[in-house]
């Protein structure tokens, strides 16, 4: 895999067919993406369209029923459980609607354990209070996530998220459970990041101005590609027609 | 960090923690004291029959070196035959019986024979005499009952005259006179055991081979050697017995750790897809609940030693006679097997843990 290829995603024919007993529910429908690295793509549609789905088949974990999903050129649809959870360490950050960190422990922690995950345990503190400082959590990681408001654990989250510095961020509804203040932040932080580092970035929104961030926007229904759009533009009277 | 998940995980939960804790140490004081009375009890054995000084011990063929279990089978006779053997100095006639008041034996002497013996009693108070309705007991008895020379003890369900105290240390705590106890058994002309002590200046091996040869229907054990006393054929039981001690207490160490984690799995489901969608291998996940259980089980070794040794306090306080070996081999047998037992109790939460679905997990609420 050459460098060119970091953060490349590449889907074809991708399908993924729940099965419960004898009953087949496709989720996702012969879906042919293509997102460049680098690039900021919001995914947008109604719940139950397949937004999620798409973003667990992309970030390998679980496994497509039918296609490919080449992540930098690997096919990780082919790969056993263990490649496609190396590959997801390796290339792959999460950010989830509901912040998802480990309550017991404190944000620092949150964060030293993505590296310990990554192998990553003594790396290079500058760069963490690089990342830290740019998302303005660098008070705050002392506390636990119980001790944050949603925007500062959103933060944390993201900061989990890039401390290792992942080609590829997949964020479902970053801004699903935040203020219109700490969602503007947080969308801030996102585009900041995709610009400064370099990662790229898949969404899922219902948001339109979240949407508008993003260099592209596709729109899913019936777990299909509708849509995509380039430079999305945000007029508030479209807001809540997703 | 992780060190910090594993601990922050421990203390979210204290209640079951603190019982996952007791119940590894529960295992854990099971073995040490049970095994410990039992080793305790068998040493005592050994320590008190090899301080007799006798050379050898004559028993009736598979016959165990608790001889208090063991029938009043040779013939008295026997002694007197025994004395004109060559090279034979010394042979004392015991009959033992063991009193379930008293948790020992009693041993019915000829005191003139049996002070033949270097381990003969070494009298600390009262007269050297036992005939008729006399006892003589040690000072560890006579202090945990509270008599002295003059007073009257019931033995076996018959009142005795204490006629004097000897030093502990003897092969049991209590005497009596021989034919006093071979009447109360109903066994008047047979004994259980005898002592034999080679002369002066013989070969000890040659009056062995002798003996041996002289008496092939019976058994001789040499008793300077407590290996021999302690060989498993004379020991019927006792090896299952400690397997049984020691597997109900892995057990509990196992069922508790593997009941303590599989609940904790199903509290951190949540937890367990987040790991996974970081990137958290099987072995990472299967590693955290097992570093939890081995610090649960750690703790509760900690526990169980500490709780041991406070109870062997208790225990020989209570019952000075009693004694409850506890040497370092066991009790690091004892904290390994109840972390064995720990360990192995989260083997399969950990690797339940590790085959859940990321993403059931992540949506469990």
């Amino acid at each position: 895999m050459g460098e060119g290829l970091r953060g490349s995603i590449e889907t074809t024919g991708l399908t993924m067919i729940y099965r419960s007993g004898k009953v087949e529910v496709p989720a996702i429908r012969e879906i042919n993406l293509t997102v460049g690295p680098g690039e900021f793509v919001a995914i947008m549609g109604p719940s139950g369209c397949g937004k999620s789905t798409l973003l667990h088949l992309l970030g390998g974990l679980v496994r497509p029923t039918r296609g490919q999903v080449l992540i930098d050129g690997i096919d990780i649809a082919k790969l056993s459980d263990a490649e496609r959870t190396a590959v997801r360490r390796e290339k792959v950050g999460y950010i989830f609607q509901r912040f998802n960190l480990l309550p017991n422990i404190s944000a620092r922690a949150n964060i030293e354990l993505a590296k310990r995950i990554h192998g990553n345990g003594h790396a290079n503190l500058y760069k963490d209070d690089h990342i830290l400082a740019l998302l303005g959590i660098k008070e705050k990681i002392g506390f636990r996530p119980t001790e944050l408001s949603g925007g500062e654990q959103q933060r944390v989250a993201i900061a989990r998220a890039v401390i290792n510095q992942p080609s590829i961020l997949l964020a479902d509804e970053p801004t699903g459970n935040l203020d219109s203040h700490n969602s503007r932040l947080v969308l801030t932080l996102l585009q900041d990041l995709n610009q400064r580092l370099g990662q790229t970035i898949v969404m899922i929104t219902h948001d339109s101005e979240a949407a508008s961030m993003a260099n592209h926007v596709i729109e899913m229904r019936d777990g299909r590609i509708l849509a995509r759009t380039h430079h999305f533009v945000y007029e508030p009277e479209f807001e809540g027609l997703f | 960090m992780t060190h910090s998940l594993v601990a922050a995980n421990i203390l979210s939960r204290p209640t079951r923690t603190l019982i996952s804790i007791l119940a590894v140490g529960t295992g854990v004081i099971l073995m040490l004291i049970i095994g410990g009375i039992t080793t305790g009890t068998l040493n005592d054995y050994l320590n008190r029959t090899m301080s007799v000084g006798a050379d050898f011990i004559l028993q009736p063929s598979g016959s165990t070196v608790f001889y208090a279990f063991s029938s009043a089978a040779l013939p008295i006779k026997l002694a007197d035959k025994l004395r004109e053997t060559p090279g034979v100095g010394a042979v004392a006639p015991v009959l033992a019986k063991f009193s379930s008041a008293d948790f020992g034996l009693v041993f019915g002497i000829d005191l003139a024979t049996y002070d033949q013996f270097p381990g003969r009693l070494e009298i600390l108070e009262g007269r050297n005499s036992l005939q008729g309705n006399e006892v003589i007991v040690d000072d560890l008895y006579a202090m945990s009952h509270k008599v002295s020379p003059g007073m009257t003890v019931e033995i076996l369900g018959r009142k005795f005259t204490i006629s004097a105290i000897c030093r502990r240390g003897s092969v049991v705590r209590v005497f009596v006179p021989l034919p006093t106890l071979q009447q109360m058994n109903g066994t008047e002309d047979k004994v259980t055991i005898m002592f034999i002590k080679a002369a002066p200046g013989a070969d000890v091996e040659s009056v062995f081979r002798e003996l041996h040869r002289a008496y092939p229907g019976l058994a001789l054990v040499r008793t300077t050697d407590p290996s021999v006393l302690l060989a498993d054929t004379r020991m019927p039981g006792l090896k299952e017995f400690r397997l049984t001690v020691v597997t109900v207490s892995m057990l509990i160490s196992f069922m508790v750790i593997l009941l303590a984690m599989y609940t904790t799995i199903f509290e951190r489901t949540r937890e367990i897809g987040i790991l996974k969608s970081m990137g958290a291998s099987k072995a990472f996940i299967v590693g955290l609940i097992l570093r939890e259980s081995v610090i649960i089980s750690l703790l509760g070794i900690a526990f169980g030693v500490g709780a041991s040794l406070i109870i062997r306090k208790l225990i020989t306080t209570a019952f000075p006679t009693l004694q409850v070996d506890m040497t370092f081999v066991e009790v690091l047998r004892g904290s390994l097997l109840g972390l064995l037992g720990g360990t192995l109790g989260a083997l399969y939460p950990a690797y339940k843990a590790a085959r859940m679905d990321p993403v059931q997990a992540l949506s469990y609420e």
